[in-house]
């Protein structure tokens, strides 16, 4: 076998380990979402201290339950080519120093929330970093197919915990946002999930198209777009957002549901990747359009 | 420019014009300016508001006294001279039919019902004022509004199929299956049951009956009255506007509406995924995703107008909604329906 091509392996610890054994792209989607949540809690600015460290705080927690999730899952990990390489597997990082990263982000996570921010932001992010870097990986992922429907709840907290930063409380509309990604989840998931069965059917994860099949997981990532198109005109029927909203989720809506009925009655190679790349751009969007609207119905 | 051509230019430019015409038609009503000048033709007996209010003796209606309104006054004349030149387009999509039919640029018994139906709606214009918004008449006023517009969209949707696909042999159905043309044609009266339960609504002034959804006065079932509320012919003389129904007949209308909506929205789910299913062309898929998405956005205007309670402009925009939904749906119709030939085929 000829390994010229590949780079060396580094002998020192990097600053790069340990920056992907936060999942950084994931973190950031979370963050958009986090970051929209505080934006609309208030009518024009929200206070800089909610914004910066209630932000921080959210995205360390969010960290930290990545890093516990790469630390739970290495076993895992190690037998799929997908995240074979991650800092664990790899043997770059020990699980020790991993937990030790870990726990280091989420006391500083808790420290900026209880004394800049408030107690409640700080309990309910504590709550959905133990949902999901404990409930969901050990125990959930490998007890039920529906896994990620219920810790979708987890992904789905950000913005309530944003909006919460600045109010104190929880507010109904924050709960629109937890629902839209709510909903969001299980389409996105479960087209990766097609996408990467054969992986998941070696770890033995139970997956939705490993125990029930593909056909069903087609047709629950499709029901679960229709739902989630419904969910998302909500804002708008609330009066919570406006005319720019409502164009950009029915565009948006429009090209998912699309993408979810061709995933449905085609067999083409690559529509479960492409719907779960879309999935993606599509949760991206609809967050601006909800910041865009907001500071346009501010602005006339 | 080509006869053929020309014909289609005309067509769309109606349709457009027709669009705007109904939804202009239903602002009017909604800010309560459909009596904005109480006689017909003119206003208070002159061709513009303007020239009615520079004149004393005219500005009061002589029948009932009610005192000329200038932005009211604009918005129904505004309506009348927009609703007139599509009348002249219609007149001369008509002409063309006549003038050109040994090419058959248009269909020709087609158009000339089409001119047909303008007239009975410019009469049923004329009668919403002068029988002072009689619910009938306004909600008739409605229907004939927007079968002009139906038929103009059905006639640019086919004028431009030929144009794309050429002559007919090509487009005879491909791959599509007779249960979903039925479904959608189904979809389209149901549809058109429902826009009429909508015109009644409006034109009875029942939409604020109820001023909660999914609940109606905090009840699923709250106290109605089906028989007051689905009595067509009310008598003339009297001015219907603001409504003249008691609470609970109005709360059956909308009672009605909003069940006809669960109806509806079955029914065209069932087109759109009737359409999604079993066709291979692009065009008849495009056209399933799109009444969904119409769908939902009409449904989600409508509750959002009682959330929000009852804006005038979501109000307008239900009006438009439903027009925009008929639309969408009878492109899901046209790409089923095989296309038949404007001229004779050659051998």
């Amino acid at each position: 076998m000829d390994h010229t091509d590949e780079p060396a392996l580094p002998i020192s610890v990097g600053w790069r380990d340990y920056l992907e054994l936060t999942k950084p792209r994931v973190v950031a989607l979370i963050m958009l979402t986090a970051v929209v949540g505080t934006l609309l809690a208030a009518p024009g600015l929200p206070p800089l201290d909610a914004l910066i460290f209630g932000n921080l705080g959210i995205a360390l927690a969010a960290a930290s339950a990545a890093a516990v999730n790469h630390v739970l899952d290495a076993h895992i990990d190690a037998r799929m080519a997908r995240t074979r390489r991650r800092p664990l597997p790899s043997g770059h990082l020990s699980q020790a120093q991993a937990l030790r990263f870990a726990l280091l982000l989420g006391l500083a996570s808790m420290t900026l929330l209880v004394a800049w921010v408030n107690v409640l932001t700080a309990v309910l992010t504590f709550c959905s970093l133990i949902v999901y870097a404990v409930v969901y990986t050990v125990w959930l992922k490998r007890a039920t197919p529906q896994n990620i429907v219920i810790g979708g709840a987890a992904g789905a907290a950000p913005p309530v915990l944003g909006w919460a930063a600045v109010t104190n409380h929880v507010d109904p509309h924050a709960l629109l946002l937890f629902m839209i990604i709510f909903a969001w989840t299980p389409p996105h998931f479960w087209a990766l999930a097609i996408a990467r069965r054969r992986d998941y059917e070696r770890v033995q994860i139970p997956m939705l198209p490993v125990t029930h099949g593909v056909e069903l997981t087609r047709l629950h990532v499709l029901l679960y777009t229709v739902i989630l198109c419904v969910v998302t005109l909500l804002p708008f029927m609330t009066g919570m957002s406006g005319l720019l909203y409502l164009a950009a989720a029915l565009a948006l809506d429009a090209r998912f549901l699309w993408m979810a009925v061709a995933l449905k009655i085609s067999d083409r190679e690559g529509l479960p990747m492409r719907l779960f790349r879309f999935s993606i751009t599509y949760l991206m969007w609809l967050f601006i359009a909800l910041l865009a609207d907001h500071y346009l119905r501010v602005v006339l | 420019m080509r006869h053929a051509t020309l014909a289609r230019a005309v067509a769309l430019l109606a349709f457009l014009l027709c669009l705007g015409v109904v939804v202009l038609g239903a602002y009017v009503r909604l800010s309560d300016a459909g009596l904005g000048c109480p006689d017909w033709p003119g206003c208070y007996g002159h061709l513009t508001p303007a020239a009615a209010a520079a004149d004393q003796h005219t500005a009061v209606d002589p029948l009932d006294g009610r005192p000329l309104q200038i932005g009211k006054a604009w918005r129904e004349m505004v309506h009348r001279y927009a609703a007139g030149t599509l009348a002249l387009l219609i007149a001369w999509l008509a002409a063309m039919a006549i003038a050109w039919r040994r090419e058959r640029v248009l269909p020709r018994a087609y158009t000339l019902g089409l001119l047909g139906i303008i007239v009975v709606q410019a009469s049923l214009g004329m009668l919403t004022v002068t029988w002072q918004l009689t619910p009938l008449i306004v909600t008739l006023h409605l229907l004939f509004g927007l079968t002009t517009l139906a038929l103009l969209w059905w006639l640019v949707l086919t004028l431009w199929r030929h144009r794309a696909d050429g002559w007919p042999e090509r487009t005879r159905a491909r791959g599509v299956s007779g249960g979903a043309r039925a479904l959608a044609a189904v979809a389209l009266l149901v549809l058109a049951g429902q826009i009429a339960l909508g015109g009644w609504t409006s034109s009875n002034y029942a939409a604020l009956a109820c001023p909660d959804v999914p609940t109606c006065q905090g009840s699923f079932w709250p106290h109605a009255n089906f028989r007051a509320g689905f009595t067509l012919w009310h008598p003339l003389n009297v001015d219907y506007e603001g409504g003249v129904l008691a609470g609970p007949a109005r709360v059956a209308i909308q009672l009605v509406h909003r069940l006809g909506a669960l109806v509806t929205t079955a029914a065209l789910l069932c087109a759109a995924a009737a359409a999604l299913r079993a066709a291979r062309p692009a065009n008849v898929r495009r056209a399933g995703v799109l009444v969904i998405v119409l769908l939902a956005l009409q449904l989600t205007i409508g509750v959002s107008m009682v959330l929000r309670g009852f804006p005038l402009w979501l109000a307008t925009a239900h009006n438009a909604g439903a027009a925009l939904l008929l639309l969408g749906t009878l492109t899901l119709n046209r790409a089923l329906t095989p296309l038949r030939p404007l001229r004779p085929l050659r051998a």
